[in-house]
């Protein structure tokens, strides 16, 4: 088998954040202080070899870069500032818009100005839809059904659902091509696919391999509020939106209040620890912001910010306020779900734990390989 | 000659990164007026500086020569090189004025850049004008640091008849060697080679050994120093002590032992070790009862010869020298700084100098292996009783090539730490013993050979770095990535040995200070060329020697102890010592290279 070498790739990497690649002298010391790290499921060392030699296919068949959750320790330890944590972040960039087959991902990944003024589009086109197609009611209460009905916004939501599930399905088989089929060094037998299924469940309730990396808690715990908020967020707004958007304002214990209380939460929490940290760039995670890391945040602060205050308008009876915090809620909303949940941050939520399915395979049906050439030998 | 010659100055400051503390300005506006200048260049314009644009920048200034000045010309001279080549010049009319060729790192020294710049402008080897003057020089010489280096260049200039002060701070020269057991890579005995030369040194006519004292002051100039020197107070008379040591057994004062790295005990009253030279007692006088508290004196009622004064207090005494050898050593790196390694959370994770003194045949188990257990009083101890360990672990690079820590290499780590996994086989030859290294350095005579010898020892040696070692049920295990078999690798063993590196002393700033001689980056002494004067300084009458100028084995440090000692002789032989180039002055250079071009202008 031939391998063949991208000479030109580090330049294209460094377009999705990775700076230091050519520091690293080998020494193993970031896979090995690792805490994610098994037999058999190597990183960040080995990728970053695989970078310095311009090996993309091989690159383009490791899931093993999205078994980092980036907790920083292989950089703060490694003896030649690579920095390998980062060189992680900037493969799962790469990988990310290398499954994507429209080439939305690597545009928006690559170029800051495409990025910033793709969701400047979609923010003031969301507010354009309002203008021409919506009518304030001439009521003094707060009549937000009739503003935005709700079976219109649900059926857009389904639209966009629809339009986007089958950009990430179809990234999803391109992933699975490239990680499972396109690696002819291994065979997977079909039994194993049932028998490691159920820790790719695990993992994707619990993103729980972030606990292994013990002196991160915070991290963790940031990264599953946010996590079980969207898709709390997400289910009531795509199934339950006639339950969650109602006239009727209903006691604070009502179970509708509190989701909503509970996915605000997690985004404020999430967003201020991310930003704060991001900004004073202490920890060795946040020493790097990649503009798609800005971006995410800062529509995430604002989704949240302006749920609070179509929130607090409609609770105080103010119409028009409320109309106006509800465009501006939808119109940070719309991009923010366009651009990241195929393309970008959260469809690493579908990718990560496949990620982890695919590595694991991989691993038993190696090991099951070994095995089987040894008893060869010594038959 | 028909015509000027005109010169373009190119200034281009890199500084390595960190800033660069050199006024460049300054600088410029003194090139402008020096004669023949066609062009000054700004080193800003290095981003943009393309070599057609050189071309010309040539042609319309007409210029034939190039100076590059900054800290490291060098790094341009290819780009200005094709410069000339493409607008018909001759590429050897490049001259470099580095910076750091001369030592020039701050504002203080912008004479000695200016003096560079305007040789290099004039076309005049700085070399051949910068001629420091001579002094008369004071035929006896000050040695400060008795390990190795200070003793062999004590010996070398003894023996030729001349005087010798070797100052030394503790109680016994010897330095680091004298700890060792073996040494690589002929695995000699350390001791057999030392013990001999220290009792030469001991017992030389010419040389006035003074341990335990510290040099705290020094004025003068090259070729006469006066130097102040402080005798801690021994607190046993040197004359009358007779080494019996009765003293010590009934000494109840206990500290921990520096010889023995800190894995022993040792009484206030004590010697260093048995074969210390001087082969007499001193009192410590921080751990010692009386001394701190008042009372006590056990040792004075017990010593036949009546030799201990406790009340003596510290002296101060004055020499004068005419030559200054420093040759300090070194100190180990902290393993405790590395948290991952876990030395000093687990008892047998153990540094390579604590090892040294584990295997050696003086150590407190006898120069066997054993762990490190708790003694009654639940004190880690290593102790005759305890068992062997049966697998040990070497870990390279502890505290070196490490941005975190020390960036260089400590040079002697890679080949000291295959010395131990000998003695390990050696000791107990069963056992597993496993080496983790980044790359190999065997770079000396012997050094490849030995390190196959000891592969073929079977020590199991592996490329990659440990990153941590935890302890799970009294079991060390050790985490590392195998990069050549492409393994994760979870390693249980017994004991793991830190190779640490090696560091300045933390006086050596205040030595450098009182001496006028230069640190760099990383501390070490600075020498005054590396590549052709490892052991002078830009001080005349001081030279350095040993690890105080940078990591180096036992066969280096000796010959550096040997060079130094050379260029001391020579000083002495001649009866003159070369000033400071800092002394002379930049109007003295610029008249020298003035007569210089006028002397070439008659011949051409
Ligand atoms: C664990 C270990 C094992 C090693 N094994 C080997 C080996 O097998 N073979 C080999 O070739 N090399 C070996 N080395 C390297 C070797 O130790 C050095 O090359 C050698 O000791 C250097 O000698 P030195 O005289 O320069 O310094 P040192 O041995 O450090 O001696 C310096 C002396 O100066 C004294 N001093 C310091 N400051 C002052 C001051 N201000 N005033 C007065 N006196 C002062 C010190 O007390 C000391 O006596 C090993 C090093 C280590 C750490
Ligand atoms: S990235 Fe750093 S820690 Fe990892 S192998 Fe390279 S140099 Fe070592
Ligand atoms: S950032 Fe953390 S999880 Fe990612 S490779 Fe480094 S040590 Fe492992
Ligand atoms: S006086 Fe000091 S040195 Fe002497 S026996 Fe007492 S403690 Fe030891
Ligand atoms: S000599 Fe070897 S162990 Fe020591 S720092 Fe250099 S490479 Fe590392």
């Amino acid at each position: 088998m031939s391998i063949r070498v991208n000479p030109g790739f580090i330049k294209e990497l460094t377009k999705y954040g990775a700076r230091e690649w050519n520091a690293c002298f080998h020494c193993g010391n970031c896979t090995a202080v690792c805490s994610l790290t098994e037999r058999g499921i190597l990183f960040p060392r080995k990728e970053i070899r695989a970078i310095q030699m311009g090996l993309t296919e091989k690159l383009a068949s490791s899931p093993e870069p999205w078994l980092c959750y980036y907790c920083g320790d292989c950089s703060e330890n490694c003896p030649r500032d690579a920095n390998p944590g980062e060189i992680m972040m900037s493969l799962r960039r790469y990988l990310t818009s290398i499954y994507d087959w429209t080439g939305m991902a690597a545009r928006l990944y690559k170029s800051y100005a495409a990025h910033l003024w793709f969701m400047i589009f979609l923010f003031l086109a969301v507010i354009a839809a309002f203008v021409v197609f919506s009518r304030i009611p001439d009521s003094p209460e707060v009549k937000l059904n009739t503003f935005a009905p709700v079976h219109i916004i649900s059926l857009l939501d389904h639209i966009l659902l629809i339009f986007l599930g089958s950009f990430l399905i179809t990234n999803i088989i391109n992933m699975y091509v490239k990680i499972i089929i396109k690696d002819k060094t291994v065979k997977i037998p079909v039994w194993l696919y049932f028998k490691e299924a159920w820790n790719a469940i695990f993992q994707f309730a619990t993103q729980w391999n972030i606990t292994k990396c013990q002196r991160n808690n915070w991290y963790w715990f940031g990264h599953w509020f946010l996590f079980t908020g969207y898709i709390l967020m997400f289910v009531m707004v795509i199934f339950f939106l006639d339950w969650f958007q109602t006239e009727e304002i209903h006691p604070f214990y009502h179970p509708q209040r509190i989701l909503g209380y509970y996915v605000t939460a997690g985004f404020l929490f999430a967003t201020i620890y991310f930003m704060i940290g991001r900004y004073r760039k202490k920890k060795e995670i946040f020493k790097y912001s990649h503009h798609s890391d800005w971006i995410f945040v800062v529509l995430l602060f604002l989704l949240a910010f302006t749920g609070i205050f179509i929130h607090i308008f409609r609770v105080n009876g103010m119409a028009l306020p409320t109309y106006y915090a509800y465009v501006l809620h939808l119109a940070v909303e719309v991009p923010m779900v366009v651009t990241f949940v195929a393309f970008s941050k959260w469809s690493h939520l579908a990718y990560r734990p496949l990620a982890i399915y695919f590595a694991h395979l991989k691993k038993s049906a190696r090991a099951l390989q070994e095995k089987n050439k040894i008893e060869f030998v010594t038959q | 000659m028909s015509g000027k010659r005109l010169t373009g100055v190119y200034f281009a400051v890199y500084s390595n990164g960190s800033e660069c503390e050199i006024d460049i300005d300054q600088l410029i506006e003194y090139t402008r007026q020096i004669p023949g200048i066609g062009i000054i260049w700004n080193g800003d314009l290095k981003q943009t500086m393309q070599a057609d644009f050189i071309v010309d920048e040539i042609k319309k200034h007409n210029l034939d020569r190039i100076v590059l000045a900054g800290d490291e010309p060098g790094i341009v001279k290819p780009l200005f090189s094709k410069a000339m080549v493409l607008s018909g010049k001759n590429p050897e009319d490049i001259v470099l004025a580095g910076f750091n060729e001369y030592s020039i790192k701050s504002n203080k020294d912008l004479d000695r850049a200016k003096a560079i710049i305007y040789c290099a402008a004039l076309g005049v080897p700085f070399e051949n004008v910068a001629l420091p003057s001579e002094a008369e020089v004071h035929t006896d010489t000050l040695v400060i640091g008795g390990g190795i280096a200070g003793i062999q260049a004590s010996l070398e200039i003894a023996n030729s008849d001349h005087k010798v002060y070797l100052v030394e701070k503790t109680g016994t020269i010897g330095g680091h060697m004298a700890m060792f057991d073996k040494t690589f890579p002929t695995l000699d005995c350390a001791a057999c080679i030392l013990t001999p030369k220290m009792v030469e040194v001991g017992q030389h006519t010419n040389i006035e050994l003074m341990t335990y004292c510290e040099v705290i002051g020094v004025e003068g100039v090259p070729g006469n120093y006066k130097v102040r020197i402080l005798k801690k107070a021994r607190r046993v008379d040197l004359a009358d002590c007779i080494g019996c040591g009765i003293c010590s057994e009934k000494c109840p004062a206990k500290t921990v032992s520096e010889f023995d790295a800190g894995i022993t005990l040792r009484t206030a009253i004590y010697i260093p070790f048995p074969q210390a030279v001087p082969n007499k007692y001193l009192i410590d006088a921080a751990s010692c009862i009386y001394v701190q508290k008042g009372k006590c004196g056990v040792c004075v009622k017990v010593c036949p010869p009546n030799c201990i004064n406790l009340d003596e207090k510290d002296q101060e005494v004055e020499i004068n020298v005419g030559n200054i050898i420093v040759s300090t050593g070194f100190k180990v790196f902290d393993a405790k700084r590395v948290e991952n390694l876990g030395y000093g959370k687990y008892p047998n994770v153990v540094t390579s100098l604590e090892f040294e003194r584990l295997v050696n045949a003086a150590g407190p188990t006898e120069g066997n292996i054993k762990f490190r257990s708790k003694d009654k009083k639940e004190n880690w101890i290593f102790s005759p009783e305890s068992d062997e360990p049966k697998s040990v672990a070497l870990i390279h690079c502890v505290g070196s090539r490490d941005e975190n820590y020390n960036k260089y290499c400590s040079r002697v780590c890679c080949m000291y730490s295959l010395k131990l996994a000998h003695l390990v086989k050696e000791k107990i030859p069963e056992a597993e013993v496993y080496e983790y290294f980044i790359d190999m350095r065997a770079f000396g005579k012997g050094y490849e050979e030995f390190y196959e010898r000891i592969k073929e020892e079977g020590v199991h040696i592996i490329r990659g770095r440990t990153a941590k070692i935890e302890e799970r049920d009294d079991q060390l295990i050790l985490r590392s990535e195998d990069i050549l078999a492409g393994k994760l690798i979870e390693q249980k063993v017994d004991m793991a040995i830190l190779a640490v590196g090696l560091e300045p002393r933390e006086d050596a700033e205040e030595l450098s200070k009182m001496l006028g001689i230069k640190q760099g980056e990383q501390g070490w002494f600075v020498e005054a060329n590396s590549v052709d004067d490892t052991v002078g300084t830009f001080t005349g009458g001081i030279t350095i020697a040993g690890v105080c100028q940078g990591p180096k084995d036992i066969p280096d440090a000796v010959a550096q102890g040997s060079a130094a000692a050379s260029r001391v002789l020579q000083s002495i032989i001649k009866g003159k010592v070369k000033k400071s180039i800092k002394d002379i002055s930049l109007e003295q250079i610029e008249t020298k290279v003035n007569q210089y071009t006028n002397i070439m202008e008659g011949i051409s």
